[in-house]
């Protein structure tokens, strides 16, 4: 139900007595700080809702995921096979933009096994990258 | 035929803006072309809050300008229980009349504030909520204002329309005062607010950072706060949908805003609008934001800049800021004893919604005192919740008031 407030007796040109004065600010800073902290509660309340419900799901991924852990592990630790000529910076940015990838693809974990140069189209890299970019379908 | 043809040249003459500029009155035009060209270098050369001062500026100028006609004040003047004569407005309006419909039938701000929404990452304040009260804090930089306003005389309706510009929102102090405003007969108008707002906006790094060091310590200044909690991409979409139910329920008034702030964010954290974000983004944007800053540009005709009450807005608009980072400072103390030193009270003065800016002065104040320590995204919690906390605000003057 929406806050519904007094018209208070004010016309654009009249000079404002203090009862109004002292009406709209009260009122304002109260319904202000009422609206947010009513936002504070809900968000906490549904933050708190939500790390509860992430703890369990880790919870139950450790424990049906142990035996898999060392393979997965040796998986990891084995450095890429890098082609000559590619600089250590690249291998850097490269590897950065999977590390990001990792964070938002949903406990599915890729790693990096080697980089070469691709040499089977004739467009550069940003060309090729704008074409799929344009005609993705709707 | 030679009379007629200097007849012709006479009328040209007597119609051309250069006349006008020396007819009865006309030096107030000369001024107003001046002052442009200060805002104009503002923006260019200092840098201003570029994207809106620069059209605002150019609106100024091309308003100012004899006999132009691109824009009529008294087209948009209602009085009680008139309603706008459209009619008139597309036969004899100028480019600039039609354009300010946008602004005048509140259609431009909130736009704006899709666009807003569609370029805002509200992680930090979910992480954080508390940093809402912070934002709510900032926002009493508004209603002190209003005192102070009221003091110096000036009616409800004005005093509300200078208020807002603590809110530090550019749209919202846009949008507010043609609310108020929009019966004309004032001494101030919807252009005085907005440069105002606009141009304290840019100057948030200077005159923020000596009010935040006076009103801390240096220990204060010094706390290093832990890293923020990792926020789910659920939580991201259920956030606009619960702030929007919750703020457009308790206040209807504050609904365009906060509703089209949300919508925008919803349409970026829910992935799947991927080409409608990009035009939010960026086409739409662009293209309001021009039709915005012009038409308001348009607004700010001689009457309204060359009096005393724009002087006594610039005075306030400064006053607005100050007390608006004050207060938000001050929360954050009294949050730093509560929280026994967890939380530093620099990230307070970000409450006020200028964002970006206002986060990165913490960030830099709180590097003076200790270089490692990266306030920055901490700061982001109330400096978004700063943006929801001003609409909010808007909302009830605007219920208040009308």
């Amino acid at each position: 139900m929406g806050i519904k407030l007094t018209m208070l007796a004010a016309t654009g040109s009249d000079k404002m007595s203090g009862e109004l004065i002292g009406t709209v600010v009260i009122t304002g800073l109260i319904v202000v700080f009422v609206a947010l902290i009513l936002l504070v509660l809900c968000v906490s309340l549904f933050g708190k809702l939500f790390e509860y419900i992430n703890k369990r799901k880790d919870i139950n991924k450790n424990t049906t995921s142990k035996t898999e852990e060392t393979t997965v592990n040796d998986k990891t630790d084995i450095a890429p096979v890098v082609e000559d000529g590619i600089s250590d910076e690249v291998v850097a940015v490269i590897t950065a933009a999977i590390a990001s990838l990792n964070t938002n693809s949903k406990g599915i974990t890729y790693s990096l096994k080697s980089i070469k140069r691709s040499n089977n189209s004739s467009r550069r890299a940003w060309a090729n990258a704008g074409i799929i970019e344009n005609s993705r379908p709707f | 035929m030679l009379e007629k043809f200097f007849d012709a040249i006479s009328q040209l003459a007597n119609e051309s803006g250069f006349a006008g500029l020396f007819a009865d009155g006309g030096w107030k035009s000369i001024v107003m072309i001046l002052i442009s060209f200060i805002f104009m270098y503002l923006a260019i050369a200092k840098k201003f809050e570029p994207l809106l001062l620069l059209p605002i500026a150019f609106g100024m100028l091309l308003t100012n300008l004899p006999f132009a006609d691109l824009y009529h004040p008294e087209f948009f003047n209602l009085e009680p229980g008139h309603d706008l004569d459209f009619s008139q407005i597309l036969h004899d309006g100028g480019l600039l009349d039609i354009l300010y419909l946008g602004v005048k039938l509140q259609i431009f701000p909130p736009l704006i504030f899709l666009g807003i929404g569609c370029m805002t990452d509200f992680g930090p304040l979910i992480a954080n909520p508390k940093s809402f009260l912070l934002g709510a804090a900032a926002q009493a930089g508004i209603f002190l204002t209003f005192i102070g306003a009221a003091l110096l005389g000036f009616s409800a309706l004005e005093a509300g329309s200078i208020a807002i510009i603590g809110g530090a929102d550019g749209p919202t102090a846009i949008y507010v005062s043609t609310e108020l405003l929009g019966s004309g007969g004032f001494d101030i108008s919807v252009g005085t607010i907005a440069l105002a707002a606009y141009t304290y906006m840019a100057l948030v790094p200077i005159i923020q950072p000596p009010i935040m060091k006076a009103l801390t310590t240096k220990k204060e200044r010094s706390v290093v706060m832990g890293q923020l909690r990792p926020v789910s991409r659920t939580e991201k979409l259920i956030f606009p949908i619960l702030v929007t139910i919750i703020i457009c329920l308790l206040i209807p008034a504050a609904a365009p805003l906060v509703g089209m702030l949300m919508f925008g964010n919803l349409l970026k954290e829910s992935g799947v609008c991927e080409r409608l974000v990009k035009t939010a983004q960026n086409e739409l944007m662009n293209i309001v934001t021009i039709f915005l800053g012009v038409t308001v540009g348009a607004t700010t005709r001689a009457d309204k800049i060359l009096n005393s009450e724009f002087a006594k807005v610039i005075a306030l608009g400064v006053i607005a800021f100050g007390i608006g980072t004050a207060c938000g400072v001050l929360f954050g103390k009294l949050m730093y004893v509560a929280t026994k030193g967890k939380v530093n009270p620099l990230i307070g003065s970000a409450g006020v919604s200028a964002v970006p800016m206002a986060a990165r002065v913490s960030q830099k104040v709180g590097q003076q005192e200790v270089p490692s320590n990266y306030l920055l995204m901490h700061a982001m919690g109330p400096n978004v919740a700063g943006v929801i906390g001003s609409s909010v605000a808007a909302g009830v003057l605007l219920s208040i008031l009308q």
